[in-house]
C-alpha cells in the first residue's frame, strides 16, 4: 500500500484527463463491467461524454496498471468474457483529491462571478 | 446473424493492431462491448470507432514500460523531432533532385565528371538522412524502454553528428548550400539536448534502478 501510495502522490501532480475522471466516478459506488461503464459515463456527463470502447480499453488498461483500478470478477455471458471493474483504495483516493480539486476551482470560479454570492444558484 | 458475423470479423480485423498479449486478455471482453454499442443491422466497422481502436492500441503498443521520469520522457520526444527534422531533409533532397540535375547540365564550366560526382554526393546524403531517421526512432524506443545501453549508442550519434557538422562548417562555402547547414545545426542541437536529458541526474536514477516486479492484480 505504501508503494501505491507514493505513486499516487506523483501522479497527483497532474490534472486528470475528464474521460479518467468521469470513468473512475462510474465506478465509485460499485463494480460496473465495460458497457456499463460507457452508459455510466454518458449518464453521469448528461450525455456530453460518449466513451469508445477503443478508449475505454485504452483507459482501463493504464488504470489497471496504475494500480487505480482493479477487476472483481468476471462472468460469461451468452458466450462472451464480461469482466466487472471496481477502484482500489488507490483509486478512491486518487478520485476524492481530482474531485476536491476541481470542486475548490468550481466554487473559486462562482465566488468570483457572483461577489455578493447570491446570483449564482 | 450475418450482419453481426461480418461485424465481427471487422472488428476482429482492426483489433489486431492492439498489442497480442492484452488481445489474449481483452479481446473478447472488447468485442462484447463493440458488438453491444453496434448499431441494429450494422455490417461494417464505423469510422471513428475504428480510429478509436487504431489509437488505442498504437498508444498500447508504444506505452513505454515503467513510466519514466520526465526528463527521459522529453528526451524520446526531442528524438522523434530529431526523426522528423530528418525525414524532412529527406523529402526536401528528393523533392528538388530534378531541378538540381537540370542546373547540373546547365552550369557552365562543370565537367560531366564533376556533374556526376555532385549528383552521386546528393544521393549519398540522401540514404545518410534515411538512415538517420531509422536510427533515431530505433534510439528513441530503446531509450523509453529503459535500454541503458542505447544512451551510448546515442553518445556515438552524437559525436557522429557533431563531426559531420564541423566538417561541413570547415568546408563552408565549398560544399554546403545554407539551407543544409542550418537544419544539420538544428538536428545538432535537437541532439545536444537530449544527450543533457538523458545524463541529467533523475535518469542516471532510472536507468540504474533495478527491473520493476510485475505488476500484482489489485488484492481482492
Amino acid at each position: 500500500m505504501t508503494s501505491s501510495t507514493v505513486y499516487t502522490v506523483v501522479m497527483a501532480e497532474r490534472a486528470m484527463q475528464e474521460a479518467t475522471f468521469l470513468i473512475l466516478t462510474a465506478l465509485a459506488d460499485g463494480s460496473q463491467h465495460g458497457y456499463g461503464i460507457l452508459a455510466e459515463v454518458a449518464k453521469i456527463s448528461g450525455g456530453r461524454v460518449r466513451l469508445r470502447a477503443g478508449t475505454l480499453y485504452t483507459a482501463l488498461d493504464r488504470l489497471r496498471s496504475d494500480e487505480l483500478i482493479g477487476v472483481d470478477r468476471e462472468d460469461i455471458v451468452d458466450g462472451r468474457l464480461r469482466r466487472y471493474y471496481r477502484l482500489t483504495p488507490g483509486g478512491a483516493k486518487r478520485l476524492a483529491v481530482e474531485a476536491a480539486r476541481l470542486h475548490a476551482n468550481a466554487t473559486a470560479a462562482l465566488t468570483r462571478l457572483s461577489p455578493a454570492g447570491g446570483l449564482v444558484t | 446473424m450475418n450482419e453481426t458475423a461480418s461485424l465481427e470479423r471487422g472488428y476482429r480485423r482492426v483489433l489486431m493492431c492492439y498489442p497480442k498479449a492484452f488481445r489474449q486478455e481483452s479481446g473478447q471482453e472488447i468485442l462484447g462491448v463493440l458488438l453491444t454499442t453496434a448499431r441494429e443491422g450494422q455490417r461494417r466497422v464505423g469510422l471513428a470507432e475504428s480510429a478509436a481502436l487504431i489509437r488505442g492500441g498504437l498508444r498500447m503498443r508504444l506505452r513505454l514500460t515503467a513510466r519514466p521520469p520526465r526528463a527521459v520522457r522529453g528526451a524520446v520526444r526531442l528524438m522523434c523531432l530529431g526523426a522528423l527534422v530528418e525525414a524532412a531533409a529527406v523529402v526536401t533532397i528528393a523533392a528538388t533532385a530534378g531541378r538540381v540535375h537540370a542546373a547540373l547540365a546547365k552550369a557552365p564550366g562543370l565537367t560531366a565528371a564533376q556533374g556526376h560526382q555532385i549528383a552521386s554526393l546528393l544521393t549519398v546524403r540522401e540514404v545518410s538522412a534515411g538512415v538517420a531517421v531509422a536510427v533515431w526512432l530505433f534510439l528513441a524506443w530503446a531509450i523509453g524502454h529503459r535500454r541503458d545501453v542505447a544512451r551510448f549508442g546515442f553518445s556515438a550519434f552524437f559525436a557522429l553528428n557533431t563531426l559531420t557538422l564541423l566538417v561541413a562548417l570547415a568546408q563552408h562555402a565549398v560544399a554546403y548550400a545554407p539551407a543544409d547547414l542550418i537544419a544539420g545545426a538544428a538536428v545538432w542541437l535537437i541532439a545536444l539536448a537530449t544527450m543533457v536529458l538523458i545524463f541529467t541526474r533523475q535518469s542516471n536514477a532510472y536507468y540504474r534502478q533495478p527491473a520493476r516486479p510485475p505488476l500484482a492484480r489489485a488484492a481482492g
